[in-house]
């Protein structure tokens, strides 16, 4: 299966380690042997027809090195024409997210299923701004696009409510799906401390961004809401759909105060026909969305299962790797490349 | 204390009236009666659950005796309805709003009152918090309860932080 990698920074890198690191457990037991053919930024590409040796790849994921500094790179943005020239099955759109604009991604996405080429990312970024038209674009083209690691990070809720519950209609959508503000929440908690402080404590533990508006207003639950409604619920979902409240007001002593009702204070998206929500509520303990530190949760509310939960971690590179090398390997078995 | 009771009567004129006049005596207010008709005993005797509010303990057993006497098999005693509690928290600046008014305004609405309130002060000037429980006769007026201080913690620029348990 032959691969182009758009966005080399912690993701790109992350899955390029991975598939380094798995390559034999991928032959033996999934019979797929992925080939990296192109790595492209927005500053150049390196193609290697024949597949770019894994040491060398994990070397260069290593180095942390933009991909315009890697031996053998052409530079400039060609970030398109590297898309559409290069021959390829797969495109794997990993580039930051814009959740205003959806570029660059959208573009990249575009620009991947145009040229016949099936689309895995982990970008909100496109599907925030552009779900429908992807989904309608992949269709027309004749391509695969998934996308479970735009949410949830290693938590599969896409592919379980579209494969695993595929009987069920799915009614309701409630998660827990940012693992910042549930780890400052939880800490203010477990210290007693302010808002600000253990906002600060995040940031220097790089738990946190610099502008943590994105996180903490509420904003980033908000697109993964968007996402889940739009794949799940089957609405068509706009950001501006959703009524958005953060957590900056949360004080140490309202949480106490939960906690003596035998309840916990987390920032829970919510969707159903009718209802786009995300606010910080309160969740009995012992729920499956009382989840503590950074830990993500969902639960759906199904008409025949009626209710199935998931919890697990929601970030970073290695646990974001889980859910592309997954869509990887399902989009080898379906299409058989 | 709100008191539901299930017993049995026979399926012949005058039976309830035996049963539903001790309560009024004894100072209680009937707020139900249904026939369970569909539940008729072996022996023909019909189930009716009663729902009143009465005074205390004390009264009620005073009324179970009464009962009792009167010949009515009592099946199901002092299930007491403690009606739909929703637990709430807000933030802000709680007292300097007029809490007053904002628990005024709640126990206004029929079947409704504030049965709980915790306050947390912080620093001065910063948000305080408070859990309110609001306790309700029936779904349908918790739910307008909760209607209403949405719309009170708007116009004071409160954090209402509502509780996934209960809601629909």
């Amino acid at each position: 299966m032959r691969l182009i990698l758009v966005g080399f920074g912690n993701l790109g890198r992350g899955l390029g380690i991975t598939l380094a690191e798995k390559q034999e457990f991928l032959k033996k037991r999934q019979g797929l042997v992925p080939k990296v053919v192109a790595i492209v930024d927005e500053t150049g590409a390196l193609v290697n027809d024949d597949g770019i040796p894994s040491a060398k790849f994990v070397a260069m994921a290593r180095s942390g090195k933009k991909v315009e500094k890697l031996a053998g790179a052409k530079k400039g943005e060609i970030v398109h024409d590297t898309i559409e020239k290069v021959a390829a099955d797969v495109v794997l759109e990993l580039t930051p997210t814009n959740i205003k604009t959806g570029e660059p991604g959208l573009g990249h996405i575009k620009t991947a299923m145009k040229s016949n080429k099936h689309v895995i990312t982990s970008n909100k970024g496109p599907l925030v701004v552009a779900f429908k038209e992807l989904d309608a674009l992949a269709k027309s083209q004749g391509v695969e696009f998934r996308y479970s690691a735009s949410v949830g990070g290693a938590i599969p809720v896409i592919e379980l409510a579209r494969k695993l519950l595929a009987g069920n209609e799915v009614q309701e959508i409630k998660g827990v799906l940012n693992g910042t503000t549930n780890y400052i929440l939880t800490r203010m908690g477990e210290e007693g401390a302010p808002f600000d402080m253990v906002l600060k404590e995040a940031q220097e533990l790089g738990m946190a961004e610099k502008d943590p508006s994105l996180d903490i207003d509420g904003f980033d639950t908000a697109a993964k809401l968007v996402i889940l409604t739009n794949s799940l619920l089957a609405i068509n979902a706009k950001l501006k759909d959703v009524k958005i409240a953060g957590i900056r007001k949360i004080t140490p002593e309202a949480i106490k105060l939960a906690r003596d009702a035998g309840q916990a204070i987390k920032l829970v998206g919510a969707a159903k026909k009718g209802m786009l929500e995300v606010s910080p509520k309160m969740v009995p303990l012992g729920q499956p969305l009382a989840v503590s530190g950074s830990l993500n949760a969902v639960t759906l509310k199904l008409d025949l299962a009626r209710e199935i939960s998931i919890t697990g971690f929601g970030a970073g590179p290695k646990e974001t790797s889980s859910s592309l090398l997954g869509d990887l390997i399902d989009l080898h078995r379906t299409l058989g490349c | 204390m709100r008191v539901k009771i299930v017993m049995e009567l026979r399926d012949v004129p005058g039976q309830l009236t035996k049963a539903i006049e001790p309560v009024a005596r004894l100072g209680g207010n009937i707020q139900g009666i249904m026939h369970q008709r569909e539940r008729k005993t072996p022996l023909g005797r019909i189930p009716v659950m009663l729902v009143f509010e009465i005074k205390d303990k004390k009264t009620l057993e005073k009324l179970l005796a009464e009962l009792k006497k009167n010949g009515i098999a009592v099946t199901q005693i002092g299930e007491s309805i403690r009606g739909v509690k929703r637990t709430t928290i807000l933030i802000g600046h709680i007292i300097h709003t007029d809490i007053r008014d904002t628990i005024d305004r709640l126990n206004g609405i029929p079947g409704v009152r504030v049965s709980d309130m915790s306050l947390a002060m912080s620093e001065l000037g910063k948000d305080s918090s408070a859990r309110m429980t609001i306790t309700a006769d029936s779904e349908g007026s918790s739910n307008l309860a909760i209607k209403k201080l949405r719309q009170i913690s708007e116009q004071k620029d409160l954090l209402l932080i509502t509780s996934l348990e209960g809601e629909e």
